[in-house]
């Protein structure tokens, strides 16, 4: 990882050490282990639970005047809100990937396989013309 | 490789790391959540001014705290069995290997088209070069085509040892007696570390893995193979 520094270039090679340690430092841990910036989702999903979180207590509030249970229902929003954006956000996340392997794949085969009897564009023209 | 003070996952280098990485952030959303609803009880429990001596049952909010508790492992086990079954997949690998453990080294076998034996010794500090890694740098490494599916046969000839590679979301025992089999499909190439991950003598961790995935173009014309 590491490579010792050439002659002409040690502060790129410092630069780049250093900014690897200062982004890992700088990365958001919520309770100290949920990496907010990068983990697919997780920021999303906890910014709209924050706003359930606020709109359900806070309304709660407005409608009973009833701090302590408000607060309880300001938390119970945050978790269902976060938990509900959460399963919304990796199951699209999820399906974006299956379609970018599938993606993938395929340009690889018409790579591989252009100009050949193999190739999938001429199987698919022949069939249409057919 | 991890960095220094590295805390979570390596960055994938196969799809089944990549379902982990994703199955760990699935539980690690789930410990949050759970984590902050017990920080909002107990700061509950110790601002409350309500005493009662008086509560006899709670027959709603124990039939609360079974059934939720169990759909949440419901929600965890079924990924996590996914997985499980996902490694257990043996997709007609092109390439086998074996890994031997010894006290305190690894022996690598390529006797697939021809026959390649070498050790694996841990490069000492003092033989180590300007760039090198020290503890995880080796003499000889285990090169590897990218993208081919490779099965790694994992045994020992002494004690315990373990095969492990983080980054691959590979780790084999390696038992004496035993023949254990392991698969990966390495999806980018570069240069990949890990450390034996079982209990094996005073050297235990100075027997280091170092796997080196190269493009199967170059592999097939490399000097690895021996005809």
């Amino acid at each position: 990882m590491a490579a010792a520094p050439e002659p002409g270039e040690p502060e790129e090679r410092k630069a780049s050490c250093t900014s690897l340690h200062l982004s890992y430092w700088k990365s958001l841990k919520l309770l100290g282990f949920l990496d907010v910036e990068n983990t697919p989702c997780a920021r999303h999903s906890i910014l709209y639970g924050s706003l359930g979180s606020v709109v359900a207590g806070f309304g709660h509030f407005l409608f009973t005047s009833r701090i302590r249970r408000s607060c309880d229902v300001g938390v119970g929003g945050f978790i269902l809100v976060t938990l509900g954006c959460w399963f919304h956000c990796r199951y699209n996340y999820a399906k974006q990937r299956i379609q970018e392997r599938i993606a993938r794949e395929e340009i690889k085969k018409k790579i591989l396989y252009e100009g050949t009897h193999l190739d999938p564009e001429r199987k698919h023209n022949g069939s249409s013309s057919n | 490789m991890a960095h220094a003070a590295q805390v979570g996952l390596q960055d994938a280098t196969s799809p089944i790391m990549e379902e982990l990485i994703i199955f760990h952030d699935h539980a690690l959303m789930i410990i949050f959540l759970i984590c902050f609803l017990v920080l909002y009880a107990l700061f509950l429990t110790l601002t409350t001014k309500l005493t009662n001596t008086s509560i006899s049952d709670a027959q709603e909010m124990e039939t609360v705290w079974t059934i939720l508790p169990a759909i949440i492992l419901v929600l965890i086990a079924l990924p996590s069995l996914r997985i499980l079954y996902m490694t257990d997949e043996v997709n007609d690998p092109s390439f086998t290997i074996k890994s031997i453990g010894h006290q305190w080294y690894w022996t690598y076998e390529y006797t697939d088209y021809g026959g390649l034996i070498f050790n694996s010794y841990m490069l000492p500090p003092l033989f180590l070069e300007p760039g090198d890694l020290r503890l995880l740098d080796v003499d000889n490494r285990v090169v590897l085509p990218v993208e081919a599916p490779v099965r790694m046969m994992i045994t020992s000839q002494d004690v315990l040892h373990s095969w492990a590679i983080p980054t691959l979301g590979l780790k084999t025992d390696a038992i004496p007696g035993r023949l254990n089999q392991t698969t990966f499909t390495a999806t980018r190439p570069g240069v990949y570390y890990g450390q034996c991950s079982e209990i094996c003598g005073a050297n235990h961790s100075f027997m280091p893995i170092v796997l080196e995935l190269i493009p199967l173009k170059i592999f097939e014309m490399g000097p690895v193979f021996t005809l």
